[in-house]
């Protein structure tokens, strides 16, 4: 795996300049095409080499609290920085480069146990970590760096049902967590949370916390040359990483940028290496038809959903939510927008995630006969949707209005901020909204239990039935319980029309030739959004 | 005593002073634009629907941990006392820190200002330097081919979004052309050579439009000026040349205009820098401002648009000191 893994105008002629110059644009992006680049390398890894990597300012680019793991806010959007700096007790991991076989498996830490059923986890490091500043990675570390995390504002902290004083320390190199259940997905939810990344007590404290937050000390691959909040990190090679040999690169900077036409130009202009988080899709078909560059599209974990408000008219109606079930085709969708490069799902998990099945017994079938039929039966029926602007969510949305307008729905869509669109879920007054459900791992991160448990205020579910499914899951270790408990769920949620799931979809990463390395060239299942870049084992090959 | 008599008729001669009289009454006139300009920035700011905390903290922070950073923030306080304190500080010099990474807001200003007053300067500089020449040349012979080609080139750059040209830009000469960068910027530090060579495109970005805006505006003054003026037949009459009647006469009057242009483009400019800069991955003003919104960082979107303003008017006043440069009339005060 290593080695691969890899003024006005007066007249309508006038008028038509800015048309031209867009085509003109257009072509001119396309001129250059010259089909797939090969993604693997001519040989073995090589050391050396410096990297820049291009990542959105609204989402991976952006770090505006700062890297300290428990102040930082953006730390699910943080993912490829804080792996860099910090390295992470875990990660995720795939066998192969398709991305199948993906596992969370210890990196800093050395091995794991569940203990009790999974009531207590204990933790064991490897032997001599040392953080950057020549101070020991032990326990006590490790300890001091999960309460904080536990206590941080990040809505990465993790979601444990951690018992009080949860967290103790057996000898210098074992720490035990303590829960108040059972919870099998603890280590699954490590890598997506800020308890993996452990940083140095001593520097918090000799630097105190606004300066560690610029200059962060960790124990990762990389060590902080310099830091411009959201605009530029600088890293250098970390010579006292504990993996041998590793990181390849010496230099490795990420600067954020306005999107991705620009980042896409960036890369082909030879400013930068790498892009994370590609989300525009006619863009994606062109860097693949550019030659010149090697696109990663991610599997993906994390299929939309329109999330129907079933504590509120019209959908306390079940009519109402059958309608639309019936109305919707998101094979259609997929197919007409996005020439089916992402999949559609029946569940709240993509093909890349864990328990993920193509279909669902009983599903709903698009029919919109059917549709309209109830819809005479209800004597109408009109829909507010809503939805957070990124291109895919507002493409499909559009597509969804149509849709459910053609089988008489009438529909009002919004596009909303994320403090608004909170707003109108604290306000119990939404009806529908598109977002996505799930990750890699559905008990973990923005996982299953977010959209459809009945105490969270993200849901638009009130079912304890379907709670108690889903707590059973994350509890238990045993993976064929888990996906037996998350088939029931799963079906439901579809039998009792809660929400329509749709396609799945991931960000694709991008890559000059030359360059390759697990996550970035190779597939990873994205835990959350993007797929977690293994930065250590990320190289160049030399000119 | 004879000291202070001495002083007193220096004082008079220059309180006296017509263009200070002009630049004191401008500095007063700054002071309740100023005002107005940062009371309605925190009244807009107030206004955006949605907690900044929550923002902040995120989709899944709960109503405590919300009501825990609002406190801290000061944001629980009404929004009249929480304006007033900011008010305080601010005369003083102290924008506060920013909400988000805590950071005192001077420093984060001086930071980004250095880098897009750079790039306003050099896209000013381009724009005006190119303008000046293409209008004169264009107006020398009304309707010929050269006038017919800027105005072709004109209404191109003039239909143009900024963006669009920006990307343009760097396809052609980044992309294809591999001859300036796409993205980054060299501080004047680093390397003078290399700050330039990475500030060309985004200077061409802003600038061009405003080339083109330049362009036709003195051309059309210019025309206007030689075509139906009475100086400018009696300097014809007395048998100056051609282009002497059109720099040393028509020019001068016509650049009234201009400087009065590029004073009230300068806000419209600032905005620009927004995209530009976030399209050329610069650390400027405008990449800050971007951010601050975003994360609703209010302290720092207030403390960029009050920056903005204070730089528009400074503007202003600049243009009409050159007024007063240009026009006698102006600076010994006759009507």
């Amino acid at each position: 795996m290593r080695p691969r893994a890899a003024k006005r105008v007066p007249s309508t002629r006038a008028s038509l300049i800015p048309a031209v110059l867009s085509l003109l644009l257009v072509a001119t992006a396309c001129g250059s095409g010259g089909g797939a680049v090969d993604a693997r390398p001519s040989g073995p890894p090589q050391r050396g080499g410096e990297l820049t990597v291009l990542a959105d300012a609204s989402f991976g680019g952006g770090w505006p609290t700062g890297l300290d793991p428990a102040t930082n806010t953006t730390g699910g959007a943080n993912i490829s920085q804080m792996f860099a700096v910090y390295g992470g007790l875990f990660q995720l991991r795939a066998r192969n480069d398709d991305g199948s076989g993906a596992e969370v498996v210890p990196h800093q830490a050395e091995s794991y146990e569940l203990l009790d059923g999974g009531r207590n986890v204990r933790i064991t490091l490897r032997e001599g970590l040392r953080f950057s500043d020549g101070t020991p990675m032990d326990a006590e570390a490790v300890a001091f760096n999960l309460r904080r995390a536990m206590s941080s504002p990040c809505t990465c902290r993790p979601a444990w049902p951690l018992a009080d004083n949860g967290v103790s320390v057996e000898d210098p190199r074992t720490v035990v967590l303590h829960f108040t259940r059972p919870y099998g997905a603890a280590i699954n939810s490590m890598p997506t949370s800020n308890a993996n990344w452990i940083a140095s007590p001593t520097a918090l404290r000799q630097l105190g916390e606004e300066a560690f937050k610029i200059t962060p000390v960790g124990a990762g691959p990389f060590v902080v040359e310099s830091n411009k909040l959201s605009s530029e990190l600088v890293l250098k090679r970390n010579p006292d990483y504990f993996e041998p040999g590793l990181p390849y690169l010496d230099k490795l900077t990420f600067k954020s940028i306005g999107g991705d036409q620009p980042a896409y130009q960036a890369l082909l202009a030879g400013q930068a290496q790498a892009y994370e988080g590609l989300n525009t899709t006619p863009l994606l078909e062109q860097a693949r038809s550019s030659g010149r560059l090697v696109v990663t599209a991610q599997p993906p974990t994390s299929p939309y959903v329109v999330q129907l408000n079933t504590e509120a008219a019209p959908f306390n109606d079940k009519r109402a939510r059958d309608a639309i079930y019936a109305a919707t085709d998101f094979r259609a969708i997929s197919q007409g927008l996005f020439r089916g490069q992402y999949p559609v799902s029946q569940s709240f998990t993509g093909a890349g995630g864990l328990f993920h099945r193509d279909t669902v017994e009983g599903y709903p079938p698009h029919d919109p006969a059917r549709a309209r039929q109830l819809v005479a039966e209800m004597g109408g029926l009109t829909v507010e949707l809503g939805t957070l602007g990124n291109y895919v969510a507002q493409q499909v949305m559009t597509a969804l209005q149509t849709q459910w307008q053609q089988a008489g729905i009438k529909v009002n869509v919004h596009k909303y901020e994320l403090s608004t669109l909170v707003q109108q879920f604290n306000s119990g007054k939404w009806q529908s909204m598109l977002q996505t459900a799930g990750a890699w791992d559905p008990a973990s991160g923005v996982g299953v239990a977010f959209r459809f448990n009945s105490a969270s205020p993200f849901s638009g579910v009130s079912d304890p039935a379907l709670d108690e499914l889903l707590n059973s899951a994350a509890a238990t270790a045993d993976p064929a319980q888990r996906q037996a408990l998350y088939d029931q769920a799963g079906k439901h949620i579809s039998a009792n029309a809660y929400a329509p799931f749709g396609l799945a979809f991931a960000p694709a990463n991008l890559a000059t030739e030359g360059v390759h390395g697990p996550g970035l060239t190779t597939k990873i299942p994205p835990m959350l959004v993007n797929s977690g870049i293994l930065w250590d084992e990320v190289w160049r090959e030399r000119q | 005593m004879t000291a202070a008599v001495a002083t007193r008729p220096r004082l008079a001669r220059v309180t006296s002073s017509p263009s200070l009289r002009l630049i004191g009454k401008r500095v007063l006139m700054a002071v309740p634009i100023l005002l107005g300009v940062s009371v309605l920035t925190f009244w807009v700011l107030n206004l955006i629907p949605g907690s900044a905390a929550q923002q902040l903290l995120g989709a899944e922070a709960t109503p405590e941990q919300i009501r825990a950073l609002e406190q801290q923030l000061g944001l629980d306080r009404p929004a009249p006392v929480r304006y007033l304190q900011w008010l305080g500080a601010a005369v003083t010099g102290d924008l506060g820190t920013s909400m988000v990474s805590g950071q005192p807001v001077t420093g984060l200003l001086g930071d980004h200002l250095a880098v897009s007053g750079e790039l306003l300067a050099l896209a000013f500089l381009f724009s005006l330097g190119a303008a000046v020449p293409v209008a004169l040349l264009a107006a020398f012979r009304p309707h010929g081919w050269f006038d017919r080609l800027s105005m072709l080139v004109s209404i191109t750059g003039l239909s143009v979004a900024n963006y669009v040209l920006a990307l343009l830009l760097v396809l052609v000469f980044a992309v294809n052309m591999a001859v300036f960068p796409a993205i980054g910027f060299i501080p004047l530090s680093e390397s003078v050579g290399g700050n330039l060579h990475s500030l060309v495109l985004p200077a061409l970005g802003l600038g061009i439009p405003l080339f083109c805006m330049y362009t036709r505006f003195l051309r059309g003054d210019l025309v206007d000026q030689l075509q139906g003026e009475d100086y400018i037949t009696t300097a014809r009459a007395k048998g100056i040349g051609p282009w002497r009647v059109l720099l040393l006469h028509a020019f001068r009057n016509s650049a009234f205009g201009l400087i009065t242009v590029v004073g009230l483009n300068l806000g419209t400019l600032i905005g620009a820098t927004v995209i530009i800069e976030q399209i050329f991955a610069l650390p400027g003003l405008g990449q800050l401002l971007l951010q601050a919104i975003n994360t609703r960082d209010y302290v720092v979107v207030q403390a960029c648009v009050v920056l903005f303003a204070v730089v528009t008017v400074a503007a202003n006043l600049l243009a009409d000191l050159l007024y007063a440069v240009l026009d006698p009339r102006i600076r010994y005060g006759s009507r």
